[in-house]
């Protein structure tokens, strides 16, 4: 049965849904006819009760977040009725959130990229024609009347592949396009770490070793700091770390400005300053060193420039008393936690936290809690953070070839420092770069040379990274954007090829190993074929290499002398073998998994059954309840592997990193003033976060997400919206320097009176998604493009607002 | 004419009763708007079962919270006056009061027409009328006070057409006993509508045996206010010493039923708030603040009742004006009744992110619920109409 | 033949709502804001920023108690809603009629009308999809990240929710109005 409905008889919660065979949904979305507005006038969607035999479980892995839980999905006539936990899979331990439950809904999405497109009409219009899969390639290559394609750019930069640049958002097909982007033979690659991870990651890296998990299933007493697992679930944490809350095994400390889900779990819940843990942190350390609490054994053998850190520590006197004032926590309590803490230590947890970068100095902060672990020992060990094992796969080959005309990736030295190896935007460049320093630079015209289009692939910079104007203006001035998605994103409407993806549940992906407590691999199984005329992106990068390599080497045999010598060598054919941009995707991604496993006898078939493998499965793997599974038995978990030691190359804990010295990074974290937290009077800060139902922009358009969570409100002070006359779901205009946005007032006490928070992820501006468009605040239009000094990732909490009533 | 035979067979008609007869009344201004309100009323109940046949229960503003609206308020108020008229036709034949017996069959009658709109309302209350009456007898759902209360009204309607009929043929024996027959299944069925709501357990606002009592109290209440609009309109206010006297005498009872009636609220109101309990005393609090319940108080029991009271039963033309204001306030009653056995919500919890917590239940009906309750009132005066032309209603005194 | 219920360890919840999409998607559940067989509720925080009462702030998961002394199955005039041979209390959609008496008459909230059939729905336990594939978890309880459920057979000494509920305290929600619950919240 079907049922037609309107957006907003959905929105108002009254009518439903429809249960329609896949071929029912609308496939004339985002054609030509429709022009500009493709957003249709009704939708339907996926939701169907399961039947009541047996059905075929085909095991995958979730996409619908950054986890990659392990599930079963149920297929039913060839189509998709239900997604249930995969029990067999240690990391997700037989769960599947909300999100999970919902990725039948993003199959199934009628707004989905259904066709390759063209764009037709001006940029960012979103007027696009549908093409065929050779008709994008080549569009790809050789443009149209709108826009230039890849010989032209590539011809009239001399055949300077980074004049291309490659983006790319997580999942596990990250990789295949990465190989594309190295055949390419492009330096400029960006992903999601400089937005994400990035400062958190590296933090721990230099100072660890790794970043490491933390053993929540064991750990007695953890801090939660500016870590929200109750709401941005992360496995296996979530699910370790709530059956033991509230008096059942671990003493919980929550450290959050806001109160979170989390903090409704916890024993206890401080509301910290924004942006001051790294006080909080030092504080604690203080005490730690003042009382001698922290684990000298293990300092003495594990240990570098400790006491050079010590010192400065103590030198400072960064009492709790002065940290107080800073943080907003009581002196007290400080004391509390530090004795608490050591007390517990080896199973202890300062839980090193998974989330964007929100203040400046985020990367010091997360050296000091990694030293601030390590002084206690609590390393290595089981309770503590431990590094875990890993299984190995077999690599296989990728292609890397070298053009002599390309050039090195489009970073500026810094010329205002002095003389020291920093880049003007930032100290370090990782591999990921600097998002919005490349873009910010590249709208400043500081390149180092033009770089005249992008390939993006699952990635959407309109709506994922602070200041969405300038994103829009970047992507505007770029003569060709290519998109590879499965939905018609915000950047998608400024792409001028589309490329549609199949979503997750329509593809295999590469083998994925995953390290831990109880390490296992896992792979991602096509569960039906892809709908529509979308392709996995293995099959897209095929066909489009297939297309466009023998060309573009055409073009680097004018500019590249290399290219000329080798073929005078060797040869044309020869040389243009180490150039053959089809040579990572000659297979099909099930052949190079099986190749990755080939050591494992038996692992392929149960990777195909099962979806995981680990070795001894069969012997370890037992079901222990309705609910519970045993993995490993407890002597066989890899709890400790190292014997604390770190993974550092000195096998020490680097308290001190002289050579950041040099590029005007504090060697050490010390705090300074200028991290103080301050809003001018009448204005807020602006905290931005996830939420269980919700991943990002990637889930706006999600129906049944939606149903759940319908738009996103803004947080408020109760007291403070007394004040202004604001009451439950008033309209708020959000403003910033930058911009604007509007969404509805959620007066809570759950929020100091000088901050606003509310969940990114909001307020796209697609027309072609029928949910997500102009649905609730974009929290980037207002965030301002700050960014933190070492890796130049974008600081999220850095932005004061302004708020009124509409 | 097939129909004119079969309801012949059952009540005589009239030999001179024809369609030409039926549209035969005096053209004064008076009868003439009566004419178009009693179209329109009808336009009304028509444009609404038309919404309800093409949208079914989304024509109506109920919701899983307040899943009872005005038409089950509508339904009780039609089929509780009947009840009341039942009852009132009942005190000449059955209980001998001499006064009421000439006024039997016309308020036989009345009892008639003013159950089969309450029905009408019903049907389109219950989604699925036809699996109703399937089920009902297949699978009796024998501890279900609305299972009673069907059978019973089912019972109800045959007893008293039939206790109609053997009137009109002047059987007064059978008119006797099937007037009791039908007395009883009446008050057993409408206190058992009043069940149906008292053994909600989970509501303590309507939970315990108030509100049967309160039924069959009200009920004789609204009846007697519809007899005096009733026979006010039909002598135009100026009764002949025969209806003048059985109109004070019933404006007697009226005046002893309203006190009791004002007792009963008072004691409920008192007992409810007395001690604070959770969801009874805060009920009865947003109660008695409520406008509606205060204009039905007024309007329905202390005006009526004042007027008695001073004129000693006798001020008819001011009881026929306070009847009308009676009836709507009694209507508004019903409603009201239904609605306080919902407001508390049965969970208090937030159950999506941004929403603020359950507090009151808020209801108000929908276009279409209106158009169906107040638009079978049309029926109800049709009905009156035409059977005033077919039917014999005055009372030969041979006895 | 069981007599199965299910008992919460509700202070596990973290209010993820997995169990609500989990239960629309298996049972093809309409959306809309009031069409649901299951929900987590929350109270709004008390207090005053930063000293707020953190016991305040419960997340209790819900859906319908399979009361064994049923009142909306009382009520039901055409015995539509029923307890099926497992304790399940279900509703026949064939025999509801929609008077709503067992909406009212439900002091859960547990019920609502389905849109399509306009018919009274409610939870029951996965009955017409898992149990009837003979699966012995309900949606909700498998996919919970935080296994906030256990279900089974209460008739079943050796079940594991037999076993729970011997060893560990819990309480039935508004236990005093008689109605019996078979859903048990673990303290
Ligand atoms: S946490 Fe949820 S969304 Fe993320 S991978 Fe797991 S089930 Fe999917
Ligand atoms: S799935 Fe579990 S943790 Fe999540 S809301 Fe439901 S009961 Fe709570
Ligand atoms: S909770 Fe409500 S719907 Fe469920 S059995 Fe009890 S009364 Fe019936
Ligand atoms: S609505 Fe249906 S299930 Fe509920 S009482 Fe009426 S007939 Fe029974």
């Amino acid at each position: 049965m079907e049922v037609e409905i309107s957006r907003r008889k959905f929105l108002q919660g009254t009518v439903a849904m429809s249960v329609v065979g896949s071929a029912a949904l609308s496939t004339n979305l985002l054609s030509s006819s429709h022009g500009s507005s493709a957003k249709p006038g009704a939708v339907s969607f996926h939701n169907t009760k399961t039947g009541s035999d047996k059905g075929h479980d085909v095991a995958t892995l979730c996409e619908m977040c950054v986890n990659k839980c392990a599930a079963l999905a149920r297929v039913e006539n060839g189509v998709v009725t239900k997604l249930n936990p995969n029990p067999m899979f240690p990391k997700s331990k037989n769960m599947l959130c909300a999100r999970g439950n919902a990725g039948i809904q993003a199959l199934y999405d009628p707004d989905r990229l259904k066709f390759p497109m063209i764009r037709i009409g001006e940029k960012g219009e979103g007027k696009f024609k549908r093409v065929t899969w050779d008709e994008a390639y080549s569009a790809i290559l050789n443009g149209t009347d709108k826009f230039p394609g890849l010989s032209t750019i590539l011809e009239e930069e001399e055949d300077n592949r980074s004049s291309m640049l490659f983006c790319a958002g997580e999942g596990m097909a990250e990789h295949t396009f990465k190989q594309f982007y190295q055949a390419f033979g492009s330096a400029n690659w960006l992903n999601h770490a400089s937005i994400c991870l990035q400062t958190v990651a590296s933090g721990y890296g230099v100072t660890l070793g790794s970043y490491p998990q933390a053993d929540l299933e064991n750990a007695e007493y953890i801090i939660m700091a500016g870590a929200n697992r109750a709401e941005a679930i992360v496995t296996p944490d979530t699910m370790d770390l709530f059956k033991r809350t509230k008096g059942r095994g671990a003493k919980m400390i929550c450290i959050d400005p806001r109160f979170t889900n989390t903090s409704a779990k916890a024993d206890k819940w401080l509301a910290i300053k924004p942006g001051t843990d790294l006080a909080f942190v030092l504080a604690l350390t203080y005490v730690t060193f003042t009382e001698e609490l922290q684990n000298n054994e293990y300092i003495e053998t594990h240990f570098n420039s400790y006491e050079e850190y010590k010192n400065s520590v103590l030198e400072n006197k960064y009492t709790p008393e002065w940290a107080e004032p800073i943080t907003g926590i009581k002196a007290e309590d400080i004391y509390t936690i530090a004795r608490d803490f050591a007390a517990a230590a080896p199973k202890a947890v300062y839980y090193p936290g998974r989330r964007s970068t929100f203040a400046k100095n985020d990367f010091q902060l997360r050296r000091a809690m990694a030293i601030y672990q390590a002084l206690h020992g609590a390393i290595d060990t089981k309770g503590g953070l431990i590094f875990g094992s890993k299984i190995p796969l077999k690599a296989h080959e990728g292609l890397q070839p070298l053009y002599e005309k390309a050039k090195a990736r489009a970073v500026v030295k810094s010329t205002n420092k002095e003389g020291e190896a920093g880049y003007d935007d930032c100290a370090v460049v990782s591999g990921g770069g600097s998002w919005i320093g490349w873009r910010n630079r590249f709208l400043d015209g500081k390149m180092p040379y033009k770089v005249r289009g992008m390939f993006c692939y699952k990635h959407n910079p309109m709506m994922n990274m602070p200041n969405t104007q300038k994103t829009a203006e970047m992507l505007r001035k770029m003569d060709l954007v290519v998109t590879i998605d499965t939905m018609p994103s915000d950047t998608v409407m400024y792409a001028d090829v589309v490329l549609p993806e199949c979503t997750y549940l329509e593809r295999t992906d590469p083998i994925k190993t995953f390290g831990g407590v109880e390490p296992s691999i896992a792979v991602r199984n096509k569960v039906i074929d892809p709908m529509f005329e979308s392709k996995p992106v293995m099959d897209i990068m095929k066909g489009l290499t297939t297309k466009i390599s023998k060309p573009l080497f055409e073009i680097s045999k004018k500019f590249d002398e290399e290219i000329q010598d080798l073929i005078d060598e060797d040869g044309e054919e020869e040389a243009y073998a180490e150039f053959d941009l089809t040579l990572p995707f000659l297979h099909t991604q099930e052949e190079l998994n099986h190749h990755a496993v080939a050591d494992y006898p038996g692992a392929a078939e149960k990777l195909h059954h099962d979806g995981v493998f680990y070795p001894k499965q069969d012997d370890y793997y037992k079901q222990l309840s309705a609910n519970e599974h045993q993995y490993y038995p407890e002597n066989k978990k890899s709890y400790s592997v190292r014997g604390g030691k770190p993974v550092t190359p000195s096998g020490k804990v680097e308290c001190v990193i002289g050579s950041f010295a040099s590029k005007g990074i504090d060697p050490m974290p010390v705090w300074r003033d200028e991290y103080e937290f301050s809003v001018p009077a009448g204005k807020f800060k602006l905290l931005t976060g996830r939420h269980a139902q919700f991943t990002q922009t990637g889930s706006a358009n999600n129906a049944m997400l939606i149903d759940l969570m319908p738009e996103n409100f803004i947080w408020i002070n109760k007291r403070v919206a007394a004040e202004k006359g604001i009451k439950f779901a008033d309209m708020i205009e959000v403003s910033s320097s930058i911009g604007s946005t509007r969404l509805k007032a959620y007066p809570t006490e759950k929020i100091a009176p000088d901050q606003v928070f509310f969940i990114h992820g909001f307020g796209e501006e697609s027309e072609a998604l029928t949910w997500a468009y102009k649905n609730g605040g974009n929290d980037n239009a207002i965030i301002e493009d700050t960014m933190e000094p070492v890796y130049g990732a974008a600081a999220m909490h850095e932005t004061n607002v302004s708020i009124k009533k509409v | 004419m097939a129909l004119r035979e079969l309801v012949n067979k059952i009540v005589p008609i009239k030999e001179d009763f024809s369609i030409k007869s039926l549209l035969g009344f005096k053209k004064t201004p008076l009868n003439v708007l009566v004419f178009f309100m009693i179209m329109g009323l009808l336009l009304l109940l028509v444009w609404g079962l038309a919404q309800f046949l093409m949208h079914g229960h989304h024509a109506y503003n109920v919701t899983r919270e307040h899943p009872w609206g005005l038409l089950i308020s509508g339904y009780i108020f039609f089929v509780g006056t009947s009840t009341g008229l039942c009852i009132i036709a009942s005190l000449g034949h059955v209980f001998g009061i001499k006064e009421f017996n000439h006024i039997g069959k016309r308020t036989t009658l009345l009892a008639i027409i003013t159950l089969l709109p309450g029905f009408i309302i019903i049907l389109t209350e219950i989604g699925h009328p036809v699996t109703m009456m399937i089920y009902n007898i297949l699978t009796p759902g024998i501890t279900s006070a609305i299972w009673w209360m069907g059978t019973l009204y089912g019972l109800v309607l045959t007893f008293i057409i039939l206790e109609f009929g053997f009137a009109l043929r002047g059987n007064h024996k059978w008119a006797v006993r099937l007037g009791i027959g039908g007395l009883i299944a009446d008050v057993a069925a409408f206190t058992t509508l009043g069940s149906v709501f008292a053994y909600l357990v989970a509501r303590p606002i309507a939970n315990g045996p108030f509100i049967p009592l309160y039924f069959l109290l009200t009920a004789v209440v609204s009846g007697a206010f519809f007899m005096f609009m009733i026979y006010g309109f039909k002598h135009k206010l100026n009764f002949p010493e025969e209806v003048k006297i059985t109109l004070v005498k019933l404006a007697k009872i009226l005046g002893l039923l309203l006190a009791v009636t004002m007792f009963f609220e008072w004691w409920r109101i008192i007992t409810a708030i007395y001690g604070d309990m959770p969801e009874r005393a805060d009920t009865m609090m947003r109660i008695i603040a409520s406008t509606s319940f205060q204009l039905e108080v007024l309007f329905a029991m202390v005006i009526p009742f004042v007027i008695i009271l001073v004129s000693k039963g006798t001020a008819l033309k001011a009881l026929f004006f306070s009847s009308i204001a009676a009836l709507i306030s009694i209507f508004l009653m019903r409603n009201d009744m239904v609605h306080h056995a919902q407001m508390m919500p049965m969970q208090m919890l937030k159950k999506t992110e941004y929403q603020l917590a359950p507090t009151w239940i808020e209801y108000s009906p929908s276009p279409v619920e209106w158009a169906i309750a107040v638009g079978a009132l049309g029926v109800c005066f049709l009905l009156y109409y035409v059977a005033e032309k077919a039917f014999d209603l005055d009372e030969d005194d041979h006895h | 033949m069981a007599r199965y219920g299910m008992a919460l360890d509700y202070k596990n919840c973290i209010n993820c709502k997995a169990c609500e999409t989990a239960c629309k998607e298996e049972n093809g559940i309409l959306m809309g804001a009031d069409k649901h067989r299951i929900w987590v509720g929350t109270g709004e925080i008390e207090g005053q920023y930063p000293l707020l009462d953190l016991t305040s702030n419960v997340f209790h998961p819900s859906q319908c108690q399979h009361c064994d002394n049923a009142p909306c199955e009382e009520v039901c005039p055409t015995q539509a809603t029923y307890t099926d041979e497992n304790g399940v209390v279900r509703v026949n959609i064939d025999q509801c009629i929609l008077c709503s008496y067992c909406m009212n008459a439900c002091p859960y909230d547990a019920r609502y009308v389905d849109d399509r059939t306009m018919t009274v729905d409610k939870c029951n336990f996965c009955a017409e999809t898992r149990l009837a594939r003979g699966e012995t978890t309900t949606a909700c309880q498998n996919t919970c990240p935080t296994k906030v459920r256990i279900f089974g057979d209460l008739d079943d000494p050796n079940s594991e929710i037999s076993e729970v509920l011997r060893t560990r305290e819990h309480y039935s929600l508004k236990a005093h109005l008689g109605t019996k619950p078979k859903l048990f919240y673990l303290t």
